[in-house]
């Protein structure tokens, strides 16, 4: 699958294991909608509409004609659609141009293409995105900066 | 009453997904994960050798090779393979069960919709039997 060709993970050996279910790209086809819950591991491209609550380790393509409402985690979720909602990526978030976004984005790295349209507001300290995902912490500790901090917090 | 075109695509829900609410529209769907609630399509439904769904189904043709629990509804036919299983009641213009396959439940056929000799027509035309 060239969609998601792309290897470039290097965070922890335990992300390495969603990699192996790469092969495992679940597809929602444009004339699909589906209302309720997504959970699992794997990877999902989005054509179609769907109304509710996404939680997915792995990444997530929310391709153009899909439009979503609700609340989408994954670890890395690029988006050429329409969300309105809510958009938590573990890893990374990519807005294509021919995105379209109401409503909150917590991600630690952004990139947004011209042309984007979005509307609404981003967290990418993880510090406030830590109420909705509360294995962050030791999941994935501080992934910049690896230089020496101070001892211990105050 | 219109007859939305004939599904085009397939989609599939993988082996890891799971997928609780209902889904629609006019689709084919392959499932190899698991779902719960309801699934109503105007294509056809695939439930692989992985799958397991709990959830009423509606659809044109569905094949069953993984579980099923729920009532199922095919339009043209229903088709249980030998690993596969279904607890519910089935509604449908054709069935086929494979040696080996379970089915626990009621069955009711389509009178309306009877296939004739093979063909493989839909049920619309059927409905306009209009001579030439």
């Amino acid at each position: 699958m060239p969609l998601f060709a792309k290897k470039k993970i290097d965070i922890k050996s335990q992300r390495s294991q969603t990699a192996l279910s790469q092969n495992e790209t679940s597809y929602f086809g444009k004339n699909l909608t589906i209302k309720g819950r997504v959970s699992g591991n794997g990877n999902v491209i989005i054509m179609g509409g769907f109304d509710g609550e996404f939680n997915l380790r792995g990444r997530v393509k929310i391709a153009q004609p899909a439009k979503i409402k609700g609340e989408v985690k994954a670890d890395v979720i690029s988006v050429n659609g329409s969300v309105e909602g809510r958009l938590a990526a573990q890893q990374r978030l990519h807005l294509d141009k021919t995105a379209r976004i109401e409503g909150q984005i917590v991600t630690p790295k952004l990139s947004i293409a011209e042309g984007a349209f979005f509307d609404g507001e981003i967290t990418m300290s993880g510090r406030s995105a830590q109420a909705s995902k509360p294995d962050a912490a030791d999941a994935a500790p501080a992934p910049q900066k690896p230089g020496p901090s101070g001892p211990d917090q105050k | 009453m219109q007859k939305v075109k004939t599904a085009d695509s397939t989609s599939l829900v993988s082996k890891n997904v799971r997928i609780e609410g209902e889904i629609q529209g006019p689709e084919n769907l392959h499932v190899e994960g698991y779902i719960k609630g309801a699934i109503a399509l105007s294509g056809n439904i695939f439930v692989g050798n992985t799958g397991i769904v709990e959830a009423d189904l509606e659809a044109k043709n569905i094949v069953i090779q993984g579980e099923v629990t729920g009532n199922v509804k095919a339009h043209q036919q229903l088709e249980i393979h030998p690993s596969g299983k279904l607890i519910g009641d089935c509604t449908a213009a054709s069935i086929d069960i494979k040696e080996g396959a379970v089915f626990e439940g009621r069955s009711i056929m389509i009178r309306s919709a009877r296939p004739q000799s093979g063909s493989n027509s839909p049920p619309s035309a059927n409905a306009a039997p209009t001579a030439g």
